[in-house]
């Protein structure tokens, strides 16, 4: 036992705190996802001829897989928490229980972040039946963060392959989807793609929860 | 260059660039590293763990030594994620919002980092930002122990504290988004300029939140018996709060003219444990609560766009949650030529093996790694 | 009368042709097994199970050799043959002559096949010195036995000293505490083939329990002795087994395994000479006729898998698998790891309820009995830990140069163990079969341990063989074939670059039992166990050699080596001509 200087440890029961009688008493602090909005990330609406560094401005047309949402443009938001697009539904086996595997190909670490976000009593994503898998053999998804990098390139692969049928591949983040300004994107093909700069916690499971349908 | 210059050793080691080793106010050629890896033995196997694998939120591999159950030694391979970043022949402010994205969760201590080193370059005057700046960095380095000590929950399965951390992070978070409009800091600062609306930051129910949780997991034996005595380090050659856990006043607060953070008290332990870098990490969230109220800044400060022209070479040198970060800028014109950065990720990576290797077993692992609060991201980024 | 002998002529008869024609000696001598199985072994008379037991294990090892033993040069097949003739000798011994004769003659040919295919010469010392050791005191309690009773003939003994100086001697042969590396040693420096080191473990130590199980059914009920050898026994169970489980040499890992089983073996032998009720003893001696049957096939099958790896060490295996050589090794561990479905698990369960049914009798006897009895089932956990190694780390398949009548060798050892597991009630004892039928155990379907209260035993093997059966049915023709799907392991996204070796398998032992393993951990890098028994005997050993060569420059300067040999050979022949006489 190492020594507590400068502590005030108590010697009784005053001051152990009882954890469990602890988490009851803060009670429930999971929100409604609409609770929490922000403007950046989210919708952009409007026109602007801003010279876009990502390119997520094309003949004045937005593209939200390349947009890293730097606030130089003329677009406004709207606050509107569904930066996303859904190419394949999500299959009806996975409405009760979905897996996530999280796969770092090149973050900065806010995406992973954001990922566990999903976690905190406030997004509580059990609550909609989403966990995490620690490996992709038991995954339904798998979720792929940051950019293409050399050395996880073939992980990216194998971590697929890994997976059991059905399997769905969700990209999160300008930098799998687009590349951002970074570099390019890890995965040529995603079924749901969730732009942002990083995606917010309720982007996120907006998107997932639209993709698998309502029950 | 009002920090540095290119010379010999001077002072404490900081970190080193791709280029350089950094010292406390000079840049040498890096010096040759000795492999010091514990050989191998009859009956011993390299345990694999990792890049990718549960537990593990960035990719990075390690091979640890061991006879069964103790480790006697790691290596370590971050390089799975390593990203080439081209800046080289940008302008200044495409740059920052690489920069920004070098490690987003302390994406204030790069760009702030970045900027004063540009600014440096270009004799910009900066001192009117110099508080609202600190102020940023502090907050971002309270979310960030709050993320340490919830790894250090969450590896001891303790989960009631691990979540109300995590609410914890996310309310900080929040604050954040508050005041400067995005939850990492992303397109905030630039040079001579940051928006943000300061006098949205109240950090009174994260202090009063924060302070029940320390003083339960003070209290809890369990949990202090998991983290005391294991992952002990003490070497010069470290940095951050992971220094000042073992009785080495570093601190670039203390000792970089970057940021004038005026009178400044530094929180020191002196065991080298994982116990000692819980509490500094923890007293320094209390410290950086006390520092952004000292500051009571009430303003709103709103970006310029100016871009600049001009050439030069500049430095920056400030603690980052995790420790001294550095950043070297050369440029022609308005436009980078070079970036020499080092970040804390560097030294901290090296003394989380030596504490490792330290007469540890396989459940000390997560302590350990949770401790130093490395980030692969910063650790493995090359600028071409 | 002359037929009864025809398969002891035929045998030595065998070890003549072998010289000349070494297939044909092998399958003369497994004919010939078969032959003495056919003609001396009478159901319920549990002396001659073990005649059942020394004939499947030489029919085996014979066929294992006709193959395996073109690794070596001429001189294996008619050592090899001998000394199986020796032990044949020792089986139709019925006075103390004739079984030390068998037992010489069993002994020089081993001693020679360790000589000559030496490594380095201390190993065949060891085996010779414990050999005669072991002679010397057979032969003393001879003249003993002689004394008390006035012939040399097998006949009942009023005094338990014969016994005990009989059994001193022979579990010296059997490598028992304290002489635990005698048969071992040779065996596991590689100085032995293994098909040798299959008989050597199997059958030579076989009938050192013979021996004392025969001179032990002659002498009067010994509380004292009994417990001497539960304790001698116990010790090596515990001792054998955890040295087995460390054991990185495989060959080294069978030796040891030999002495736990021989522990348990001589413990039941010291419970069967403590106790006094006829039921229980019978009960004792069919426990201890079937764990050792089935230690000797299984053992068999041991060694012949070690040998066929053609390697020593388990981290020179290569990693290449055959399903006959596996399902075969998969039975042999599972019997001397004692479960189920082999005969092992049979033998383990006997030995342990007539341990737990020895608390009936109460007092110091009944307080060591269930002591004792905890003790082995404990020997036993490590000892199936110490089998899973050999299962996990031996799979080596060469498929070149004919090796596959090896891999069916074994299969067949594999298969034997459950054949025998299944038809087990027939050799039980009749009445020790019953049944409860209200609870579907048929009669006929349980075996009965009897002593206290009745009504507690064994569902037979053959009605859990056909339950599995008729469920794993059942469950196929409902469910139909499992759906299965294979992909690779995940191993953080890298290539696996590292197995989970041998060594690592058993090293939390090594550092959870420091203390007793001397385990070192030499500067927090090498960790490495000292044997404090390999350290005395090998002492011994050279003590032994050098009082030897002293001698023998001393008498006279040639080979000490034929020597021996003819010394030997000239006592043979003394005792030959006296029993003739």
């Amino acid at each position: 036992m190492g020594k507590l200087r400068h502590l005030d440890i108590g010697t009784g029961g005053e001051v152990s705190v009882n954890w469990f009688i602890n988490g009851v008493k803060k009670r429930i602090k999971t929100e409604k996802l609409d609770k929490y909005n922000l403007m950046y990330p989210s919708i952009l609406e409007g026109v602007s001829d801003y010279n876009c560094p990502t390119e997520a401005i094309n003949n004045g047309k937005w593209n939200m897989d390349k947009c890293i949402f730097c606030r130089q443009c003329d677009l406004n938001p709207t606050g509107k928490q569904d930066t996303y697009s859904i190419d394949q539904k999500i299959p009806g086996i996975f409405k009760k229980s979905l897996y996530l595997y999280p796969v770092d190909s090149g973050t900065c670490g806010a995406c992973n972040v954001e990922f566990t976000t999903l976690f905190s009593p406030q997004y509580d994503s059990s609550r909609f039946k989403i966990f995490m898998a620690n490996t992709p053999r038991h995954a339904d998804a798998l979720v792929v963060m940051g950019v293409h990098t050399e050395g996880m390139e073939q992980i990216l692969r194998e971590a697929y392959d890994a997976m059991p049928e059905p399997k769905i591949v969700i990209g999160l983040g300008a930098c799998a989807l687009s590349g951002g300004i970074i570099g390019r994107s890890a995965m040529e093909k995603y079924d749901i793609r969730i732009a942002g700069c990083p995606p917010t916690p309720a982007s996120i499971l907006n998107a997932i929860i639209e993709a698998r349908g309502k029950k | 260059m009002k920090y540095y210059e290119f010379g010999d050793k001077t002072g404490r080691y900081v970190g080193r660039t791709e280029k350089y080793d950094v010292y406390a106010s000079t840049l040498a050629g890096i010096g040759k590293d000795e492999d010091d890896h514990e050989e191998r033995t009859p009956g011993e196997i390299y345990f694999n763990y990792g890049p990718s694998a549960g537990g593990l939120r960035e990719s990075v591999n390690f091979s640890i030594l061991t006879p069964g159950e103790a480790i006697r030694d790691v290596i370590i391979n971050s390089g799975f994620k390593r990203r080439n970043i081209r800046i080289t022949g940008d302008s200044i402010s495409d740059v920052m919002l690489k920069v920004e994205r070098i490690n987003g969760f302390h994406s204030a201590s790069h760009s702030i980092a970045y900027a004063l080193a540009v600014e440096d370059a270009l004799n910009v005057d900066n001192s009117d930002l110099n508080d609202a700046r600190i102020v940023e960095i502090e907050l971002e380095r309270i979310r960030s122990n709050i993320d340490v000590i919830k790894g250090l929950c969450e590896s001891a399965g303790f989960a009631v504290p691990e979540k109300q951390l995590l609410l914890l992070r996310e309310e900080v978070a929040r604050i954040i988004s508050t005041a400067f409009g995005h939850r990492y800091y992303f397109s905030v600062n630039g040079i001579n300029s940051v928006d943000g609306d300061f006098s949205r930051i109240t950090l009174n129910s994260v202090e009063k939140q924060f302070r029940s949780l320390y003083d339960g997991l003070l209290s809890s034996k369990i949990f202090l018996d998991r983290i005391q005595e294991n992952g002990i380090v003490s070497d010069p050659l470290s940095t951050g709060p992971a220094a000042r856990a073992a009785n080495f006043r570093y601190d670039a607060r203390l000792d970089s003219g970057s940021l004038n953070y005026g009178k400044y008290s530094t929180v020191m332990e002196s065991s080298g444990d994982t116990f000692s870098r819980f509490l500094v990490r923890a007293e320094e969230i209390l410290e950086s609560i006390n520092i952004i109220e000292s500051y009571d800044i009430k303003k709103i400060y709103r970006k310029n766009r100016m871009e600049l022209n001009g050439s030069g070479e500049g430095t920056a040198r400030i603690e980052s949650p995790a420790g001294d970060l550095f950043y070297y800028v050369k440029i022609n014109e308005g436009r980078i030529m070079d970036i020499q950065m080092s970040s804390p990720s560097y030294l901290n990576m090296r003394n989380f093996r030596y504490a490792l290797k330290n007469g540890n077993i396989f459940t000390d692992f997560f302590f350990v790694w949770e401790s130093f609060g490395i980030w692969i991201s910063e650790l493995e980024v090359r600028f071409q | 009368m002359i037929y009864y002998y025809i398969p002891l002529i035929t045998v030595f008869l065998a070890a003549l042709v072998s010289i000349r024609y070494r297939t044909a000696g092998y399958i003369i001598t497994a004919i010939a097994s078969g032959l003495f199985f056919l003609l001396t072994f009478r159901i319920f008379d549990y002396i001659t199970y073990f005649y059942l037991i020394a004939a499947i294990v030489w029919i085996i090892t014979s066929v294992f050799s006709i193959s395996y033993s073109k690794r070596y040069g001429g001189w294996l097949a008619p050592l090899f043959i001998l000394t199986i003739a020796g032990m044949m000798t020792i089986l139709y011994a019925n006075n103390f002559l004739v079984f030390i004769t068998g037992w010489e003659i069993m002994s020089i040919p081993a001693y020679l096949t360790v000589a000559i295919n030496k490594k380095n010469d201390i190993e065949a010392y060891v085996f010779m010195l414990f050999s005669e050791i072991s002679t010397v005191l057979i032969i003393t309690a001879a003249v003993l036995s002689y004394y008390y009773t006035a012939t040399l003939n097998f006949t009942g003994l009023s005094n338990d000293i014969v016994l005990l100086i009989f059994a001193i001697g022979a579990m010296s042969k059997m490598g028992l505490t304290p002489f635990m590396i005698s048969e071992w040693l040779p065996i596991a420096h590689g100085s032995a083939p293994a098909n040798s080191s299959a008989i050597f473990s199997a059958t030579m130590t076989l009938m050192g329990v013979y021996g004392i199980l025969k001179i032990a059914l002659l002498s009067p009920v010994s509380i004292d002795i009994g417990v001497l050898f539960i304790i001698i026994g116990v010790i090596s169970v515990l001792f054998g087994a955890l040295y087995a489980y460390i054991s990185e040499n495989m060959k080294s890992l069978g030796g040891f395994s030999t002495i736990e089983n021989n522990g348990v073996l001589m413990a039941a032998i010291g419970l069967f000479i403590a106790v006094s009720d006829n039921v229980l003893k019978e009960f004792i001696l069919i426990s201890i006729a079937i764990f050792a049957m089935a230690h000797s096939i299984a053992k068999t099958g041991l060694f012949m898998s070690i040998g066929h790896t053609g390697v020593e060490y388990f981290s020179a295996v290569k990693e290449e698998r055959d399903p006959v050589n596996q399902i075969g090794k998969f039975f042999a561990v599972s019997s001397l790891s004692g479960l189920f479905p082999s005969l092992g698990g049979l033998g383990t369960w006997m030995v342990l309820e007539s341990f737990f049914m020895g608390a009936y009798l109460y007092g110091p006897l009944g307080i060591a009995s269930i002591i004792g009895g905890s003790l082995i089932a404990m020997g036993e956990g490590f000892a199936t830990a110490a089998m899973l190694k050999i299962f996990y780390f031996t799979d080596n398949s060469r498929k070149s140069r004919g090796k596959n009548l090896e891999n069916y060798t074994i299969l067949g050892t594999g298969i034997t163990l459950v054949f025998l597991f299944a038809v087990s009630f027939l050799i039980v004892g009749k009445s020790y079969i019953s049944g409860i039928p209200t609870v579907l155990v048929f009669n006929g379907f349980m075996i009965e341990s009897r002593l206290g209260i009745s009504d507690f035993g064994l569902i037979t093997p053959l009605y859990i063989v056909v339950l599995l059966g008729v469920f794993t049915l059942i469950v196929f023709s409902v469910f139909g074939r499992p759906k299965t799907r294979t992909t690779v392991s995940w191993n953080g996204g890298i290539e696996q670059g590292e197995h989970y070796n041998s060594f690592t398998y058993s090293n939390n032992i090594r550092l959870i039992l420091k203390r007793i393993l001397r385990t070192k951990n030499t500067d927090v890098s090498k960790v490495e166990t000292v044997d404090i028994f390999w350290m005395i005997m090998i002492n011994i050993a050279r003590a032994y050699r050098n009082f030897a060569k002293f001698t023998a420059y001393k008498i006279m300067n040639s080979s000490i080596s034929a020597y021996i040999i003819y010394m030997i050979a000239a006592f043979i022949l003394v005792i030959i001509i006296v029993s003739l006489v």
